[in-house]
């Protein structure tokens, strides 16, 4: 029966970008957020800004972003078809998210253990003109909580993938899912390149 | 009542009375088409798909028609915003599950907002927790009440007696129980009001 | 045509009978089936809450309970209603059984990705059930409202993270339906031949699909609030109330047009079927309705005109929220026209579609009074409201649904109802409805706010009527369900085209084979074409 004249793995991708726009808003949400706090509290912003590691901040920026380019170029591989070559890049791209991931738990321990989390004790008794901060450093929490949980869910993604590569159900004919896989690991990539500007810049 | 209120009844004339206009016209017409083309009289249906004319026509009436009311609920509202000068302003902090009006000259009053005949009044509203909506449906007043956020709203005190405070905004357990009463009176029963103690 | 074995005897995968067959299908018009059986349980409980509610509402003071559990009831009934029927309703039962029929598609895009929208359903409702038994029932309406919701001692966070659920649930749904329509559409199909209800799903999907998100990250914010104390929203830490407000109805007025959008593109298909006769203004209703996607989406803040919000923002709001009347009106316009000259067959399917444009009228109407923002002050938060969603959202999507169930039931169960008893509940159903909410405009319009547990002796007789009203209603929504549960055992057998209706799912046998069609259909140059449906039927005299 000829109900559709297209392949499988073009509506997959079709779909895949669908999914991508609802993760996007589901960010825009919070974006929003970020918007209207910093009209109202600007110079807490600026405040709280100022005590995040830029150094580490960019280091993880970094990393995302060769991540990024190794999933690309695992993509690129599976195109060619060098199978091995393909599970390398993979498995690197992995690496460093986890490397990222290791980054991200430093600083947030580090700002735990100085007492700056949400609902902690030196927030629960600032005075209103130290709300700025608190929203910021609440924010702060929030969006790299919720990037690191796409982080996560993009590793899983890709370790699922790296496994497809290496038993051989992803080939240089059938690489559908390698690519929605890359597709998603931008996505993580691209949110990050506006949450950093946002949260380390802004001092 | 007030130019206020009659505006604001105004447009609620002026919109209902143009709904029930349009309501009647589509039943009726939609009656008379099921009636007069019933399969058993007109077994043969015409083959028409559209008429552009018609429906140009039938968006641009309602366009204009529903600017109209845009325009005529614009206008009442203004009323409701802009306080004339000279205003008497009252505080108004609502919590759970109570109102509290603070006169000027430091008298306060729970559940009861005293105010003279004849004077505008300004309500300056805020919320000791979590919202709440400050409405007295005899005025055409509503207003939240917001924690950390000051609104307002006004009202012309035109006729002496008793009216009706609601909360508007669901509140918790007791949101039907949060009313209180608006008293409207004589200048001078006023006065002697607020030189009571509280 | 010989009747081939169907659907509801032969499954796709053959190894697997009895219940698995069920619950482990692909097959969508299996998963519409076992959406409509959850859909119904959870419609039946929500229409008992309501009428709990307005049985201790039709006298003032304290009847059969307090407030406590008044609270709860109306909160259970609105997140019910609306997260577990109305949003998920026509999309998840209509739409996946008939969308990929209507397009000439074996199946929809992702059958796996649709079974597993169907479990995350019951697993949002199952959450929802057990929230209800942790910390007592939650109290704060199916708005969440915040501060209210972050401070309430109540059981709210298990209630987000349902909705949450039930919010992946219909966008993973919508996003099926987009890829579907686009991928799975027959080459013969152009974008203009596809049948309105298609069309009107396909944009409701796209809303979905871009506005859940933004509601999924608001209640998980709340969330975060509860357990962490992370303050976005609390006024004590910094944070905007009136954010959460802004965030809420970015997603639920859009909402709104989830639930009404399905519903339009059913009485859409109604209209031309039982006056055999081309649906009037084709294009201009897909027109209408992707327009009230894209505006619909942009008039969230008319819930906010007494929030503090800026006047400028009120200004602009209201402004939007009238033009965004205008493509309804066109709907409405069109589907009566419809009938003009046509060939009229009274009929249960058609009897709701006319219900459905009456109250639906009234619903849109009344939406100009809260729309103009002087007169929304007034009205805003009382039973006026109340009144005029019910309108939309029962009288619009709930009318709509049923006549979409009495008007596709021969075609998914090839088993015919009788009219007698459905004519009877539709009759008991308008009447209740009637009965039931316009006492509640003219309660609002004396002034008696919403979610009102007790109230001043003057509403007593409207509260009176309503609550008269609520048992006429549910009287009939019984005798509804009665007449077609009976008609599965002792029905008719329904013909393949029991209406004369000339979209593709009339071309194929009651109830459907497996794979729908047996032969490849028929795609004429327009999808409302009944001149050779007419001339055949010349033919056969």
């Amino acid at each position: 029966m000829g109900t559709a004249a297209v392949s499988d793995s073009q509506g997959s991708r079709f779909g895949m970008w669908l999914f991508l726009y609802s993760e996007i808003m589901l960010f825009g949400a919070l974006f929003i957020l970020y918007a209207a706090y910093f009209l109202k509290y600007q110079s807490g912003f600026a405040a709280g800004g100022s005590e995040l590691d830029l150094t580490l901040g960019t280091a993880n920026t970094l990393i995302l972003l060769t991540s990024s380019f190794a999933v690309a170029s695992s993509l690129a591989a599976v195109q060619k078809g060098s199978m091995k070559l393909s599970g390398a890049f993979l498995l690197s791209a992995i690496v460093l998210g986890m490397v990222f991931l290791g980054i991200k738990y430093f600083e947030w321990s580090h700002k735990i253990s100085a007492g700056i989390y949400p609902g902690s004790a030196a927030f629960k008794a600032a005075d209103p003109a130290g709300h700025g901060r608190i929203i910021f450093y609440n924010l702060y929490f929030t969006m790299t909580g919720i990037h690191a949980v796409h982080v996560t869910i993009g590793l899983i993604v890709l370790m699922i993938t790296f496994a497809f590569t290496a038993s051989g159900r992803i080939s240089r004919d059938n690489h559908a899912l390698l690519e929605n896989a890359g597709l998603y690991w931008h996505l993580v990539d691209i949110l990050w390149i506006f949450i950093f500007p946002m949260l380390y810049l802004i001092a | 009542m007030g130019d206020v209120v009659k505006n604001i009844d105004n447009a609620f004339i002026y919109i209902i009375g143009i709904s029930v206009v349009l309501l009647t016209g589509i039943t009726f017409t939609m009656i008379f088409f099921t009636v007069k083309y019933r399969r058993s009289k007109n077994p043969e249906p015409a083959d028409i798909r559209g008429n552009w004319k018609l429906e140009l026509v039938w968006t641009i009436i309602p366009l204009l028609i529903a600017l109209s009311m845009f325009y005529v609920g614009w206008n009442s509202y203004l009323g409701l915003r802009n306080v004339p000068k000279g205003a008497m302003e009252i505080d108004v902090l609502a919590m759970q599950f109570s109102w509290l009006f603070k006169y000027p000259g430091g008298r306060e009053s729970a559940n009861l907002l005293v105010v003279p005949e004849g004077k505008a009044v300004k309500l300056t509203v805020t919320s000791d927790d979590v919202i709440h909506s400050l409405y007295i449906p005899s005025f055409r007043v509503k207003i939240d009440a917001v924690k950390g956020m000051k609104t307002y709203a006004w009202f012309q005190a035109a006729r002496a007696g008793n009216y009706d405070i609601f909360c508007a905004e669901y509140c918790g357990l007791d949101h039907s129980k949060m009313s209180a009463i608006l008293r409207i009176v004589k200048m001078d029963e006023y006065r002697r009001w607020l030189e009571k103690k509280n | 045509m010989s009747q081939e074995p169907s659907y509801l005897e032969h499954t796709s995968s053959l190894q697997r009978r009895g219940i698995l067959s069920w619950l482990l299908t692909t097959d969508h018009k299996r998963i519409a089936l076992m959406y409509m059986w959850a859909l119904m349980f959870w419609f039946t409980a929500a229409v008992f809450l309501g009428l709990t509610m307005r049985t201790e509402l039709m006298k003032a003071g304290e009847t059969l309970f307090g407030a406590e559990t008044y609270n709860a009831l109306f909160t259970l009934h609105g997140v019910i209603m609306v997260f577990l029927f109305i949003i998920p309703g026509i999309p998840a039962i209509f739409g996946n059984f008939f969308i990929p029929i209507q397009i000439g598609a074996k199946d929809v895009f992702f059958p796996r990705l649709n079974l597993l929208t169907w479990y995350l359903y019951i697993l949002g409702g199952i959450l929802a059930i057990v929230s209800l038994f942790v910390k007592g029932l939650p109290d704060t309406g199916w708005t969440f409202y915040v501060p209210f919701s972050i401070k309430t001692e109540r059981e709210i966070s298990l209630a987000l993270i349902a909705v949450f659920i039930l919010g992946m649930s219909s966008m993973l749904t919508g996003l099926n339906f987009i890829t579907t329509i686009h991928r799975l559409r027959r080459r013969e199909m152009g974008w203009f031949q596809i049948p309105l209800f298609t069309w009107s799903v396909y944009a409701s999907s796209w809303v979905q699909l871009l506005a859940t998100p933004i509601i999924a990250m608001t209640l998980l914010i709340v969330v975060f609030e509860r357990f962490f104390g992370a303050g976005l929203f609390d006024p004590s830490r910094g944070g905007d109330p009136l954010l959460y407000q802004h965030l809420f109805w970015m997603y639920s007025h859009p909402a709104v047009y989830i639930m009404i959008l399905p519903g339009m593109g059913i009485i859409s298909e109604i209209f031309p079927v039982f006056s055999r006769k081309s649906i009037f203004g084709y294009k201009a209703i897909v027109a209408a309705s992707m327009a009230i996607a894209v505006v619909g989406s942009l008039v969230w803040a008319h819930h906010m005109f007494v929030s503090g919000m800026s006047d400028t923002a009120i200004l602009v709001f209201s402004l939007l929220t009238y033009l965004v009347a205008i493509p309804s009106a066109v709907k409405v316009f069109s589907w009566v026209s419809t009938m003009y000259r046509g060939s009229v067959q009274m009929s249960p399917p058609l009897l709701f579609g006319l219900c459905f444009v009456y109250l639906f009228s009234i619903g849109g109407l009344t939406g100009l009074v809260l729309g103009s923002a002087g007169t929304n002050v007034h009205v805003h938060d009382t039973q006026f409201v109340v009144a005029h969603f019910h309108f939309v959202m029962f009288g619009g999507a709930g009318f709509a649904f049923f006549g979409g169930l009495h008007y596709w039931w021969p075609k998914m169960f090839g088993r015919m109802y009788s009219f007698k008893r459905a004519y009877a509940g539709i009759f008991m159903l308008t009447a209740g409805f009637m009965l039931h909410y316009m006492p509640m405009f003219v309660l609002g319009m004396q002034g008696m706010p919403r979610r009102y547990y007790d109230y001043l002796p003057v509403y007593e007789p409207g509260n009176f009527l309503a609550g008269i009203g609520a048992y006429i209603m549910a009287a009939g929504i019984m005798v509804i369900f009665i007449n077609l549960i009976i008609s599965l055992k002792k029905g008719e057998q329904a013909p393949a085209n029991p209406w004369g209706g000339v979209t593709l799912e009339w071309q194929i046998q009651s109830p459907p084979t497996v794979h729908n069609f047996t032969a490849d259909p028929e795609i004429g140059e327009y999808p409302y074409d009944f001149t050779r449906l007419n001339k055949n039927r010349e033919k056969e005299k």
